[in-house]
């Protein structure tokens, strides 16, 4: 394990040297206790900092990257903090870089569909902007209102839309980063294909902020479509609910852009966080069915099928939401779930597993027989069209705190064991961090985990980017 | 139990850019909905129906395209739909607006409660419900947050004023404007949309609801628009922070002395 130093005044100077005294934050706990967490609500993930900095542009943070090597002082990229495995948490203290400052879109090219931004730009601002062109960036996090595009790629964040869209990693077809002993270098461009050397791009999308830190982005834009349509279709039980999904996709012939699954205690949460309302008490588990299009009457012809598919397989009703206002209100109650559940019930650990998608059926019934065999609530809620599901596992009231520590554990091993006897994976798009990484040998195998730690010392010898985070190299 | 509801059909003004030059608003690209304060109204009178039984009719005066707002109702549970659309009618005021309407609903004829939204987002007047009332020569209660009752004669209703709120018995029929509190509106159904999609929206003209012409459409409109402007919002902030205990002193003078500048305190 490395031994990494404290950070002193001396090297605080350096950084300011290289930022300006504005863009340091050092001797402030009020502020560094902000940085010290993501949305991980439980405090025995949370690390503060010694000294969080904002550079604003690559040659400031290569810099930084070559003063941190230099003094053996860890440095941890963070983007908006929306994550959930403990990414952006500086577990060994040291350096925190901020985005903030990185927050340009540089370019929007139309005649190639490709954007140009810096790390630090928020998700929904570049579709807000863009939109006017008829142009839009597929990915689609829960958090897109506050989740930053450098986040999205370090997590190759997944969320609502990728049945018909796939997830951030596709759209990312060039990157400026700094590696980890501070040089500046670049991958790919504007450009569809691409096959020169391995594909250290894809490899960097994804690593959580271990192998490098992104400055620039060039992201695949496509044409927006000029019509959406969401089914929110209540269902007596969770069981009928999700056993329509399989048949929604392969016998109706469409594609959906998204279908959302969410059970009782998922979606009553989210109402009653947002003060809403749903006038369906008979309702067990609720799936929002999104589909897009471009043309409003094909569209509608869609809908109606896939909705007459809901109503044959259980579905007590089906609600359409056909314009911008009811759209969001259909959506904000499942964007909403996590943070809701964060309110009501801070004791939980959200999972994100991921099973293929005929298994849904099988492993919901394991959840419940999991959750009554430990005595712990599990709702779930997740993206049921690609088969991640948000399993969170909720402390009951009376159960103690040491017990919970205890029982924890071994949900997540039964809940895990499962997972993969279905060949599926512990994590679709939250990501390992810290939180998961200990699963990591019985996720992969031994040598996948060996191979992941070669790779990382080969872009960070000094082991100076993020440690500690998916393995520990 | 007969109920009608008018509505309108408005710009979706949830993410709308104004024209900084003109003032007004930047129409291309913006889709037109049911002015969501109307989706209220519609709720109210799904769920009186539901209560109550009886039938709900939608009503609404605008351009050939508003039949899509009048089916968005259907979907929700109305039962028909009747467009008001002509040349004549264009430009029109809340007065010759709700003069219209009232033509209308006398046409539609024996009518028991006559539920309207609070208000429109795009105009945002309030006046189109009451001037309904008044043409038509009935009562009417604004702000209304429960209809708790609807007896053969009477209509029981709590409405929202300054400081509390007034609970009315009002004669039957009568018209009711409803604010955000009287309930949460549905979404429309998949059976209510093809239900919807296959409605016939009858079309009205000034012949078919026998209005006079000169209180028709801008010339029969009193208001006058001298101009509209957007209001400029400007922040003028200022940080002060002590560096020290000793410097908190100095900088209370300091923000004391700013907000008297600024005649706030």
């Amino acid at each position: 394990m490395t031994e990494y130093k404290k950070v002193t005044q001396e090297i605080v100077d350096k950084l300011i040297n290289i930022v300006g005294e504005r863009n340091v934050i050092w001797n402030e706990p009020d502020k560094l206790e902000n940085y010290s967490h993501d949305e991980i609500t439980d405090k025995k993930y949370a690390q503060m900092p010694d000294v969080a900095v904002k550079p604003k542009n690559a040659q400031e943070i290569a810099e930084i990257m070559k003063l941190a090597n230099k003094e053996q002082v860890p440095v941890t990229p963070r983007g908006a903090g929306s994550g959930l495995s403990g990414g952006a948490v500086p577990i060994y203290g040291g350096i925190v870089m901020l985005f903030d400052r990185m927050n340009k879109i540089l370019e929007i090219d139309k005649t190639n569909m490709m954007a140009v931004v810096e790390p630090g730009v928020i998700t929904n601002e570049l579709n807000q902007l863009i939109e006017p062109d008829g142009l839009f960036f597929a990915g689609y996090p829960m958090s897109v209102e506050s989740c930053y595009i450098g986040g999205n790629l370090a997590e190759n964040a997944g969320g609502g839309r990728a049945v018909k869209y796939g997830v951030t990693g596709r759209y990312i077809m060039g990157l400026e980063f700094v590696t980890p002993e501070g040089e500046i270098l670049n991958l790919g461009g504007k450009l569809m294909k691409n096959v020169v050397g391995f594909d250290l791009l894809k490899l960097l999308i994804g690593s959580e902020g271990t192998l490098g830190i992104f400055t620039k982005v060039i992201i695949k834009l496509l044409p927006v479509p000029k019509a959406r349509v969401d089914l929110l279709v209540p269902f007596a039980d969770p069981e009928t609910a999700i056993n329509a999904v399989p048949r929604i996709m392969t016998e109706s012939g469409i594609i959906p852009t998204a279908i959302e699954f969410m059970d009782k205690l998922s979606f009553e949460t989210s109402y009653k966080f947002l003060n809403e309302h749903f006038s369906h008490d008979d309702a067990g588990a609720m799936l929002l069915i999104e589909l897009d299009g471009t043309d409003p009457e094909v569209l509608e012809k869609e809908y109606e099928m896939v909705g007459k598919l809901c109503q044959d397989n259980g579905a007590l009703e089906v609600y359409i939401a056909d314009n911008h206002t009811t759209i969001e209100r259909v959506w904000r109650v499942r964007r909403n779930v996590a943070e809701a559940f964060m309110v009501y019930s801070p004791v939980q650990s959200l999972e994100d597993i991921v099973v293929p998608i005929g298994s849904i059926p099988k492993i919901l019934k394991d959840i419940k027989t999991i959750a009554e065999k430990h005595d712990v609530l599990i709702p779930t809620y997740g993206h049921a069209g690609d088969g991640n599901l948000h399993a969170t596992v909720v402390k009951k009231q009376e159960m103690s705190l040491e017990k919970w520590e205890e029982t924890l554990p071994k949900v997540l091993l039964d809940l895990y064991a499962k997972t993969h006897e279905y060949g599926g994976s512990i994590s679709g798009e939250h990501g390992i961090g810290h939180k998961r990484k200990k699963y990591m040998v019985d996720s992969v195998g031994a040598p996948a985990v060996e191979l992941m730690k070669r790779i990382k010392r080969a872009f960070d010898p000094n082991n100076i980017l993020n440690p500690g985070k998916i393995i520990d190299a | 139990m007969k109920i009608i509801v008018p509505i309108k059909q408005v710009p979706e003004t949830s993410n709308v850019k104004m024209d900084p030059e003109t003032g007004t608003m930047i129409r291309t690209g913006v889709e037109p909905i049911v002015n969501p304060l109307d989706l209220y109204a519609i709720e109210e009178a799904v769920r009186l129906k539901n209560q109550y039984g009886g039938e709900i009719v939608a009503v609404t005066m605008g351009p050939p395209s508003a039949h899509k707002a009048l089916r968005e109702a259907i979907s929700m549970g109305c039962d028909e739909g009747i467009l008001l659309s002509d040349k004549k009618f264009a430009g029109a005021d809340t007065w010759s607006t709700s003069y219209v309407l009232s033509k209308a609903i006398e046409k539609i004829g024996n009518f028991d409660i006559i539920l309207c939204g609070e208000r429109a987002t795009d105009g945002d007047t309030g006046q189109v419900g009451p001037g309904i009332a008044a043409w038509l020569n009935i009562p009417f209660s604004t702000y209304v947050s429960q209809i708790s009752e609807v007896t053969e004669t009477k209509v029981t209703v709590k409405r929202i004023v300054e400081n509390g709120y007034q609970l009315l018995d009002v004669e039957r029929p009568t018209l009711i404007t409803v604010v955000k509190e009287i309930n949460f509106p549905r979404l429309p159904t998949l059976d209510g949309k093809i239900k919807a999609k296959q409605a016939e929206i009858p079309v009205w003209g000034p012949e078919e609801i026998t209005a006079e012409s000169e209180h028709l459409g801008l010339k029969g409109s009193p208001t006058r628009v001298v101009k509209i402007s957007t209001p400029k919002v400007s922040r003028d902030g200022e940080r002060f922070s002590p560096k020290t205990d000793g410097e908190m002193e100095e900088v209370v003078d300091c923000i004391i002395r700013f907000f008297e500048e600024k005649e706030i305190i």
